[in-house]
This record gives structure tokens, C-alpha cells and sequence, in this order.
């Protein structure tokens, strides 16, 4: 019980540090929109100097777009729905994104073609590759011989 | 909450996700005929039936209905409401054991500050903030502080699926970050998720960009689990270029089982002998060369190392080259090679494509083979063809279909059937590129 106290009067005064940080904050937001059509893959260096240039979408992009969701998903909203990521992410889906997607070849996306024989190896040599997708989530057709 | 507790698998009711997707859809066709005046709405249908034979024979015809739309007062930008999902029938049998599905991805309603970045996301959401990559139905709110500091905290119900124990279910967590413009953006996470009133997952990060100089990035993150007091992964990128238009990419991660597979709601990552050893450890490294050698042409190579505490270790490797002729139009050629232990564990990928367009006619061939070094089911190779076929029938309106065969060890023969119908709808002039 005192623990619990001591956890809500430190969540407590950690809201009042931030809503006082929040107050004297003045940064202009982020843009919600793209000014200019996109399109894809885009080079974010082709206009700009900063930062952003560290999202180029080059062919191996998708190896790495984690790291930049995880920091600042603002920035990928600029230019994606919110469809766009669960078309692959999803809570539960029977369609594999290689099914939905399969006019475009030249995207990077994982269980093309017969994935049933190929994961047994895949799934053994990286498990974790895996995990990250059919973990917690989205593992209904796992579940049909992973009981 | 002992491990065992943790694995105990009790299926979501389906009869809660449907009331929930239905639910939502029943609300925003309320509210927007009375919005409609001030309101836009971007989205996208996708209609699909797919025809496939399932392992145990039985004939299965899904017909799918993906929906999903952004709708916002034009004279309020702050506030939208985001909404995607989808509903299927089949129309021959009782795929997964059920005669129809649904789930709704997300449903929520944002607000976005004109300063200090701050929103504020309430319904179902999707977070990525440092170690969480997780999906509630609850709030999400982020802002600026002074300083370059940031703040982001969220707290609701899990959705997850099929690990719903009786009781209270319960998932909160909180990110601070510090950057300074284009050198560096740095991170501390924390996740907690209880079940059943007791603790299930917790999770501590850091999480960073650097660009110490121009053309050099380090990114990655490292996850500690709070439960079993031990770090579950670390997983670290060097980009380096442009160079002469070479890009070089080198991975090193590492994965410690024990502390990393926990939680999972099917018994494919459960501790079991022959499935997973708790006490195994990986590491990779990898190495990607990617060369532009004209605006049209690129070359790459990659190269992974696995390397395990247990199992001895394992190599992945290969190179491809694309050949982009317009933004409609290239073909690809790959080459990969697999190189696990034994010869159950090795096998050569061969992919080929081409796409092309002709007028508002959009035609696809993908041919893939995989060559075990060990027959299975007494196939040595297993191959698929694919031909895809699009036609724009209007700017917004497209429909497709595809022919997919393949010889496999599971299947003597495997012919599957998609059709596609994708409408995009959008009231709004806005630049958001459709689809994307």
C-alpha cells in the first residue's frame, strides 16, 4: 500500500514537472500533411539538408524503418496513413501483405511465394524476426499447428 | 505470474472485437452525415476474394472487405478521426473455423497542437515510443518541453491476441527524449503490462539516432526485461554513405532468449526442447552494399553471420539488382543463400519479376524457387509463378486479379486465385499521396 502511494505521488509530480515544462515549451509542430506529393520510394535528400535526409527510403529502407517509427512516428505520418502500417502490422489478419501487395514486386515484404516449408528454417535460425509480428499478436494461422 | 500462467492461451470472443468494429462503423456513419457539410474524408476500400485449398484439403473463398478512412472538419485541422478494419466471409466454408471474422486496426480520435508537437490520440491506437510497439484501446498524448525535451505517455487495454486472462488487463508506459537538431535524438522507454492484476511484461529502453558527422548514422535500441532483471535485446545500425552513390549498412544485434521470448500468446515460442532453449543466445551481424549505378539501376549485396551461445551458428547471404525503367515498369533478379548448420537448414532463393504498364492496363510476372539442401517430402525444389493483371478503371477505381501456382513440398500442385477492387475516396484537395 505504501509503495503504491509512493508510485502515485511520484507520477503525480512528474505530471506537474512536465505540465510546467509543456507551458514554457514553444516549438512550432510538425507539419501533419506533405507539402508536395511524394513519390514512392521518395529521397528525403533530394530537398532536404537536415535530419530528415536519414529517412531516404533507399532499397533497404524497410530494414531499418523501425528505429525511426520508434523515435518519431510525427514524421512518418507526414506521408502515411495509418492503414499503411497495419496493412503489414496487424493485430489479426488472414491476408498475408505479399497477397495484398503482390502488383508490386519491387517492395521488400517477407512470406512471398510457399512460406509454409520455408519458415520452419527462417523460424529456427532468427526466432526473433518472428516474434516482433506473431508474438502477442496476429499468430491466428500460427495457432493452427502451434497449439 | 508464473510462466506457465503467462502461455495460458484463452481466445478473444470474436463477439467483442465485432461489437467493438461495428460499433465504431455505426458511430462515424452517424456522426458524419451531420458533419458531412464541414467535413472531409480521405480512405480507401479494398475488396478482395482470394480462393486457395487449405493443408487439410477443404476448398476456402474469402471474401474481404478492408476499410479504412480520415475524416476531419476543414475549418478544424487539429482534430481528425482515423478508422480502419475489416470483415470477412467465406463464401464455401469455415476458414480458421469460423464462417466470418472481423477486426478492427485502429479507431481513434487525434488532436494535433499547432505548437510543441502535441498530440493526444484516444480509442484504439497504435504506440511506438522506445520499447513499445503495442496496440490499446485507451489514450496516447505526446508533446515538446523545453529544452529539445519530449514526453510521451499512454495507458489503456492491451489488444492482443488470445492472452486475455480473467481480471484486470492492464498496459501503461512512458518515453522521455532528448535531441538536438540533426546530431542526435536519444531516448529513455518503460512499458508495463499487467494481467489479471499482475505483472506480465517489464520493459526499460534507450533508444538513439547520432549523425556524429555528415553521410555517418548510428541507430539502434536496447531492451531490458525488469521481469527476468536481464537485457532481451540490442540491436544497433552503421549507415555510411552516399559514397559515389555506394551505401553501406552494418548490423549488430543481439538476442537473449530467455529474456526476450516472453509473453507470446502460441506455444511456437515456448520454452520446449526442440522449440526454443531458454539458455540461447544470438548474435548477428550483417553487412549491406548497396551501389546506384544510374538513376534506373541498383546493385546490392548483403551478408548476415548468426552466431548462437547453443546451436553453432548459421550465415545468410546474397545480392540482387533492379532495374527501374519508369515509375511503372523494372524488373528484379535475386539470389540468396541460407547456410544453417545442417543441410535442414540450408537452402538457395532464386526470384525473378518484371511489371509493367500499358496504358491504364498494369500486367505482373514473380517467379520464385527454393532449392533445399535436403529434400523434404521428397521435393528437392519448390517453386511458385505468379501473373498479376490491374486495370485502372477510373483515378480512383482499380481492379485486379492474379493467378498463383506452385509445387511445394505440401503441396503436388497449389493454384490460388486473388481478385482485387480498390476504390479511393478523398473530398479534400489535400497532397497525402493516395494509398500510401
Amino acid at each position: 500500500m505504501k509503495k503504491k502511494t509512493v508510485q502515485i505521488a511520484f507520477l503525480l509530480l512528474l505530471l506537474m514537472i512536465s505540465l510546467i515544462l509543456f507551458a514554457c515549451a514553444k516549438t512550432k509542430s510538425m507539419v501533419t500533411l506533405h507539402p508536395i506529393e511524394l513519390t514512392a520510394p521518395p529521397l528525403c535528400s533530394d530537398c532536404h539538408t537536415d535530419d530528415k535526409t536519414a529517412m531516404d527510403h533507399t532499397t533497404n529502407y524497410i530494414t531499418r524503418h523501425k528505429f525511426y517509427l520508434a523515435q518519431n512516428k510525427q514524421a512518418c505520418n507526414v506521408c502515411h496513413k495509418e492503414a499503411f502500417c497495419s496493412n503489414c502490422h496487424a493485430h489479426k489478419d488472414e491476408l498475408k501483405p505479399s497477397d495484398k501487395y503482390k502488383s508490386s514486386p519491387e517492395m521488400t515484404l517477407p512470406h512471398r511465394g510457399d512460406y509454409l516449408v520455408q519458415h520452419r528454417i527462417d523460424g529456427r535460425l532468427n526466432p526473433a524476426s518472428c516474434f516482433r509480428c506473431h508474438g502477442r499478436q496476429n499468430n491466428e494461422r500460427c495457432a493452427t499447428c502451434h497449439r | 505470474m508464473k510462466r506457465d500462467n503467462r502461455l495460458r492461451i484463452i481466445r478473444n470472443s470474436p463477439l467483442v472485437v465485432q461489437r467493438g468494429f461495428i460499433g465504431l462503423l455505426v458511430l462515424s456513419l452517424l456522426v458524419f452525415p451531420v458533419a458531412s457539410q464541414a467535413s472531409s474524408v480521405i480512405g480507401e476500400s479494398n475488396t478482395y476474394v482470394q480462393s486457395r485449398q487449405a493443408a487439410d484439403g477443404t476448398h476456402i473463398l474469402g471474401a474481404y472487405e478492408y476499410l479504412d478512412f480520415l475524416a476531419q472538419n476543414e475549418k478544424n485541422e487539429d482534430v481528425t478521426f482515423n478508422i480502419g478494419g475489416w470483415l470477412r466471409y467465406d463464401i464455401n466454408g469455415n476458414e480458421f473455423n469460423k464462417r466470418s471474422d472481423t477486426d478492427l486496426q485502429y479507431g481513434y480520435l487525434s488532436y494535433k497542437g499547432k505548437s510543441s508537437n502535441t498530440i493526444v490520440n484516444v480509442g484504439r491506437v497504435m504506440v511506438s515510443e522506445g520499447v513499445a510497439a503495442e496496440r490499446l484501446d485507451g489514450v496516447y498524448a505526446r508533446t515538446d518541453l523545453v529544452g529539445n525535451f519530449g514526453l510521451s505517455a499512454y495507458g489503456g487495454s492491451p489488444v492482443e491476441y488470445g492472452i486475455d486472462l480473467p481480471g484486470d488487463n492492464v498496459i501503461y508506459g512512458t518515453r522521455l527524449t532528448h535531441q538536438v537538431a540533426n546530431l542526435y535524438r536519444v531516448g529513455i522507454s518503460f512499458l508495463k503490462e499487467e494481467k489479471n492484476s499482475q505483472d506480465f511484461r517489464k520493459e526499460e529502453g534507450i533508444d538513439l539516432w547520432v549523425r556524429p558527422v555528415d553521410k555517418v548514422e548510428i541507430m539502434g535500441n536496447s531492451k531490458y526485461n525488469a521481469v527476468t532483471s536481464d537485457w532481451a535485446s540490442h540491436y544497433y545500425y552503421l549507415v555510411l554513405g552516399p559514397f559515389a552513390n555506394v551505401r553501406l549498412s552494418t548490423e549488430a544485434s543481439q538476442i537473449n532468449y530467455k529474456d526476450y521470448f516472453i509473453g507470446a500468446s502460441t506455444s511456437a515460442f515456448s520454452f520446449q526442447p526442440g522449440i526454443l532453449d531458454p539458455n540461447e543466445k544470438a548474435r548477428i551481424l550483417g553487412e549491406e552494399i548497396a551501389y546506384d549505378v544510374t538513376d534506373k539501376v541498383s546493385l546490392s549485396a548483403n551478408y548476415k553471420a548468426y552466431t548462437y551461445t547453443i546451436a553453432g551458428h548459421a550465415q545468410y547471404f546474397g545480392g540482387d539488382v533492379k532495374y527501374r525503367m519508369t515509375s511503372s515498369s523494372g524488373t528484379g533478379l535475386s539470389i540468396h543463400k541460407m547456410d544453417g548448420g545442417t543441410d535442414a537448414l540450408r537452402y538457395t532463393e532464386y526470384r525473378a519479376y518484371g511489371y509493367t504498364k500499358f496504358g491504364k492496363l498494369g500486367l505482373t510476372l514473380d517467379v520464385m524457387d527454393v532449392a533445399y539442401a535436403a529434400p523434404i517430402n521428397n521435393v528437392k525444389d519448390a517453386y511458385t509463378v505468379a501473373a498479376i493483371a490491374t486495370y485502372d478503371m477510373t483515378e480512383r477505381l482499380r481492379m485486379g486479379a492474379d493467378v498463383e501456382y506452385s509445387k511445394n513440398p505440401d503441396y503436388d500442385k497449389d493454384i490460388r486465385t486473388f481478385f482485387r477492387l480498390t476504390y479511393k475516396f478523398d473530398t479534400t484537395s489535400g497532397t497525402r499521396k493516395e494509398g500510401m
